[in-house]
């Protein structure tokens, strides 16, 4: 009889117990949420591109031009930190892949008034890649973007493989960049 | 001899650990054997064990104030820079040393109760309960995250506390209220768990705790209010209250112990609702530990988090451990405790300390619902949700109109059975109070549902108080002899609970008129004022002066100087700003400018550097807010009074062969 | 006397034009002020995704800045909330939006106090019938506790008597 009147209690703490457990176990939250557009159509965009890009791609980039190339799009900020480190891996890349058939296109997103800051950026890292600006985060927003730096790699389809959160690394580039090259 | 500061708290740390497990064990040996001698060496080890506590406590302050970064916690949390009293109050700024805060203060409380607390066969059993609780706390300090561990390479200087922790003068005062309140709460549950395991479940663990309940439930009043108003100054969007999962956990112990506070006077008086009454005090010790545990294990993310820590995981089993021992021990004795419950009528103030109970419990789970909900979502499907203020809000609003109408008729009901002609008595003139107030307010513009009601439970609530005051005055003054303001007088003075808790209900209505409309009226808007140039805002004239920049030792903070106008006038001049605290992000202070009515809020939401000729500035005005931090003020009075006259014994004139027992009778 | 006549009417029509716009501009801005109350309503519903739990209208973050200058562009336009609200649930799925919609596993949160809630005021009506029902019946006592409460009370111990509705107290 009285250990009947255990159980009860010996439940609810229990169920209660394995959620905090499993809280624990899964480590810090927010910061893997999927992107809705994964394994979807990639939202478009069009913007105004810095003046050293006009020559070779116009004064405005508009993503459904180059439908049909595999795309890894980036988001940086002149304020964040992070996108520092990840401009000259970027870089590097670009370099590599620019004849294989990759587009890299950058956005500067999330810091309006700051059109100028973004060409000084641009000009430290010597970005050839293609760079707009994105005054009212518009874009950033349409892509469901929770910060800076984030990076979606598009294949040639159109539709979105990753979106990486942070900055990218060698590893993440030379993983993601052979896949869509396939 | 070089005396390091760092062996020297830790070796504080160990011994408070070793005399609190050592006063538990004796403690638990001396009241099983009935041995007088263990009892007493366990008393003496709590105050020991107080002793060596405040000397960790001194040792960690004194490194804090000599900047000795040989200190692990010194040179992760403190800065040289700060000033002496963000460097005090570094000591719980983080997690370590909010440990060790909480620490000392259980040794001080449980010290204070081996020298105060009466002997009864309760007594030695409680005390061994608070010093195992003490064992986890000052374990946690000494093994798990200890502060006092030395940095063989001490830093030249460290990073300084969060810097939305040195901003204000608040969090000298908040965390200890909370802490104060949550150690207030262990007395009843370590005298709740003596009085299961003596099998005297009867009235005798309540009574002896009446005042610490009370004084713990009053200190965490007072946190949470305070927690609000630190929010509204610091936080810059101008609330006071965002359901976020640390203010939840938070509230929830305060709930429950709202309806413990209340719910012990029906077993006081008809010896009801034993077994609800424990499981009550259980439960809002455990929620405090559970509390304890959300916030510093990153399993739910908030602002206020302390982040995740390895001592996550020792709270999660402390919790455990507390609440299956503690159910477990109450399911055992279920025989001793259960008692045979006769009700009269629901129409009664048992019936009215019933419905305090659902409310307030509802209100706990729905809470707790919400703070752990995408936690369980997550569990069960994996995806991502979010539960917030409008989830709360929703769900919790009608409960709290609930109470406001409990609050007022609760306390007009007699024991057992009301009477009827007094009954519609009441309800005529609270009704009547209810509709006068409910029209004045909805003719004077108030349309929005809940501010309406709130207003009109007001008018109800008032009207109560004043058939009380009257119930209770017009008798006396009508049989006494001496002037009425003597009469008035010393009713105050001998019925002190009852009169500090007809102030406290009235701190209450002020809160809820106050909630009521800072959130239901409140207008926000966005700016960009160029300098020199105005903006209109709701009547006020905002002139952005110019911009201005401020240097301490502590931080950089760049701000603008904002002249408040109304028809013409200059009447305030007001200056929020963005401070830089050393390397950290940027945290504003807003500016504030108080009035009864309403409180104008500015918030700066742009960068000011010498070349910028514009500020963006969030300007809220939210009205009837001041009334919560003065309804706040006004609860805590209600509560010091209703303590001032628990511990005197009244001597009653009685006949010969009766013991005497007043009202305040039982000294806690 | 022709003069003044003259100058009359273009007075009035200037004073009109300048009424016209005054009361078009005091309309103008009082629509924007309930604009700007709308946009926090909206926004308040809205997660802050960079922030660490807060709400659109809570943060200062720039993109919570630029998500409310979003919101009220889309109010000008004439979207309605709940077509803004869903604006921001397919760039970001569910997770946005501070107030979960009433479907799926989210009904669970809404529904789940509403059953508690039934379940817990039954119990406790149920439970004050028992109550109720126990004032109404005489407290059991056996014989010798009947004994010894008469003679404490300096009674006969022996004298039996009728059975009284008990009173606890």
């Amino acid at each position: 009889m009285r250990l009947q009147r255990l159980l009860i209690p010996l439940l609810v703490v229990g169920a209660l117990g394995a959620l905090l457990v499993f809280g624990l176990l899964r480590g810090a939250p927010d910061k893997d949420i999927e992107s809705v557009y994964l394994g979807q159509s990639a939202p478009g965009f069009s913007m105004e591109l810095y003046e050293p890009y006009h020559s070779e791609y116009g004064p405005t980039f508009d993503f459904a031009e180059y439908a049909g190339r595999p795309m890894v799009v980036n988001f940086w900020a002149s304020w964040c930190l992070p996108c520092y480190q990840e401009a000259p891996v970027l870089q590097e890349y670009w370099r590599q892949y620019q004849d294989s058939g990759v587009l890299f296109v950058g956005i500067h997103t999330q810091n309006r008034d700051h059109h100028a800051d973004g060409l000084t950026f641009l000009s430290q890292f010597g970005l050839s890649f293609p760079n707009g600006y994105d005054p009212s985060s518009e874009i950033s927003i349409d892509w469901g973007l929770y910060g800076v730096p984030e990076t979606f790699f598009v294949d040639a389809d159109g539709r979105v493989i990753l979106k990486h959160i942070g900055p990218v690394t060698p590893e993440l580039m030379d993983q993601q960049l052979k896949a869509m090259l396939q | 001899m070089d005396l390091q500061l760092a062996p020297l708290g830790s070796a504080a740390a160990f011994l408070a650990f070793g005399l609190a497990l050592y006063g538990a064990i004796a403690g638990m040996v001396g009241a099983s054997r009935r041995d007088a001698r263990l009892q007493t060496s366990a008393r003496l080890s709590a105050v020991a064990g107080f002793i060596v506590a405040t000397a960790a406590l001194v040792v960690m302050q004194v490194a804090l104030l000599t900047d000795d970064f040989s200190v692990s916690y010194v040179a992760t949390t403190s800065r040289i820079a700060s000033p002496t009293w963000v460097k005090v109050v570094t000591m719980w700024a983080a997690l370590e040393g909010s440990i060790l805060l909480w620490a000392w203060l259980l040794s001080a409380y449980t010290a204070l109760l081996a020298v105060t607390a009466p002997l009864n066969p309760l007594r030695p059993w409680a005390l061994s309960i608070m010093q195992w609780v003490q064992v986890f706390f000052f374990g946690v300090v000494a093994f798990i995250a200890n502060p006092f561990e030395l940095v063989p390479f001490p830093p030249l200087d460290g990073p300084g506390p969060n810097e939305l922790l040195q901003n204000h003068w608040m969090m000298a005062v908040h965390p200890v209220l909370m802490y104060l309140g949550f150690v207030g709460l262990t007395v009843p549950f370590s005298y709740a768990m003596a009085a299961l395991i003596t099998r005297r479940p009867g009235t005798e663990w309540m009574t002896q705790t009446r005042s610490w309940t009370l004084t713990g439930w009053g200190f965490l009043s007072a946190a949470i209010i305070a927690g609000g108003w630190w929010s509204y100054e610091v936080l810059g969007w101008g609330g006071y209250w965002a359901w976020d999962p640390v203010e939840n956990v938070s509230l929830m112990p305060w709930l429950t112990a709202t309806a413990l506070i209340h719910s012990v006077q029906v077993q006081e008086r008809r010896r009801m609702l034993k077994p609800w009454n424990l499981i009550l005090v259980i439960t809002t010790f455990s929620l405090s530990i559970l509390g304890t545990f959300l916030t510093r294990s990153g399993v739910v993310s908030s602002v206020h988090a302390f982040g995740a820590g390895p001592v996550g995981p020792a709270f999660l089993v402390f919790f455990l451990v507390v609440t299956l021992v503690s159910f477990g021990l109450l399911a055992i004795r279920w025989d001793d405790v259960r008692d045979r419950a006769d009700l009269d009528s629901v129409v009664s103030r048992e019936g009215s300390f019933l419905g305090v109970n659902i409310l307030f419990v509802a209100l706990t789970f729905a809470v707790l619902l919400g703070t752990l909900f995408p936690l369980l979502v997550e569990a069960i499907s994996g995806d991502k949700v979010t539960i917030g203020a409008p989830f709360f809000d929703q769900v919790t609003l009608p409960l709290w109109m609930l109470v406001l109408l409990l609050m007022g008729i609760g306390p007009l009901l007699p024991w057992r059975r009301a009477e009827q002609q007094r009954l519609k008595h009441n309800l005529l003139w609270l009704g009547g109070g209810f509709l006068v107030a409910g029209g004045l307010a909805v003719l004077f513009g108030v349309h929005k549902v809940y501010p309406a009601l709130t207003v009109a439970l007001a008018g109800y609530n008032i009207v109560s108080l004043g058939l009380l005051l009257s119930g209770a005055l017009v008798p006396r003054l009508r049989l006494a002899r001496r002037p009425a303001l003597q009469v008035i007088r010393s009713y105050a003075h001998e019925s002190r609970r009852r009169v500090g808790s007809m102030i406290t209900h009235f701190g209450v209505v002020v809160i809820a008129l106050g909630v009521a409309f800072s959130a239901g009226y409140r207008v926000d808007q966005q700016v960009r004022v160029d300098f020199g140039e105005s903006v209109e805002f709701e009547g006020y004239t905002l002139t952005a002066v110019d911009r201005y920049v401020e240097r301490t030792p502590q931080r950089i903070s760049a701000g603008v100087v904002i002249d408040v106008s109304r028809d013409g006038r200059l009447i305030h001049t007001m200056r929020p700003r963005l401070n830089q605290f050393g390397d950290r992000r940027a945290v504003p202070t807003p500016a504030v400018m108080y009035r009864p009515s309403h409180d104008l809020y500015l918030n700066l939401n742009s960068q000011v550097t010498p070349t910028t000729t514009f500020a963006v500035l969030r300007v809220v005005k939210s009205p009837l807010v001041t009334w919560i931090w003065i309804g706040g003020f006004i609860l805590a009075l209600g509560t010091l009074y209703s303590l001032s006259g628990s511990s005197r014994t009244v001597p009653a004139r009685a006949s010969v062969g009766v013991e005497a027992r007043g009202e305040e009778g039982a000294s806690a | 006397m022709t003069l003044t006549r003259r100058l009359r009417a273009p007075a009035l029509l200037t004073l009109a034009v300048t009424l016209a716009l005054a009361l078009l501009g005091v309309w103008a801005s009082a629509q924007e002020v309930q604009l700007e109350t709308r946009v926090f309503e909206i926004a308040r519903q809205l997660r802050c995704p960079t922030c660490v739990s807060e709400s659109v209208s809570d943060s200062s973050a720039p993109i919570a800045q630029q998500m409310r200058e979003i919101i009220q562009d889309q109010l000008v336009q004439g979207r309605s909330e709940a077509e803004i609200l869903a604006y921001f649930q397919t760039r970001y799925g569910d997770w946005i939006l501070l107030d979960p919609p009433k479907r799926g596993i989210h009904l669970v949160a809404w529904l789940l106090p509403i059953i508690v809630g039934v379940v817990a005021v039954s119990v406790v009506v149920l439970l004050a019938r028992r109550w109720l029902t126990n004032s109404r019946r005489p407290v059991e006592a056996t014989p010798e506790e009947l004994a010894r409460v008469r003679s404490e009370l300096g009674l006969d111990p022996t004298q039996v008597d009728e059975p009284r509705t008990g009173r606890t107290d």
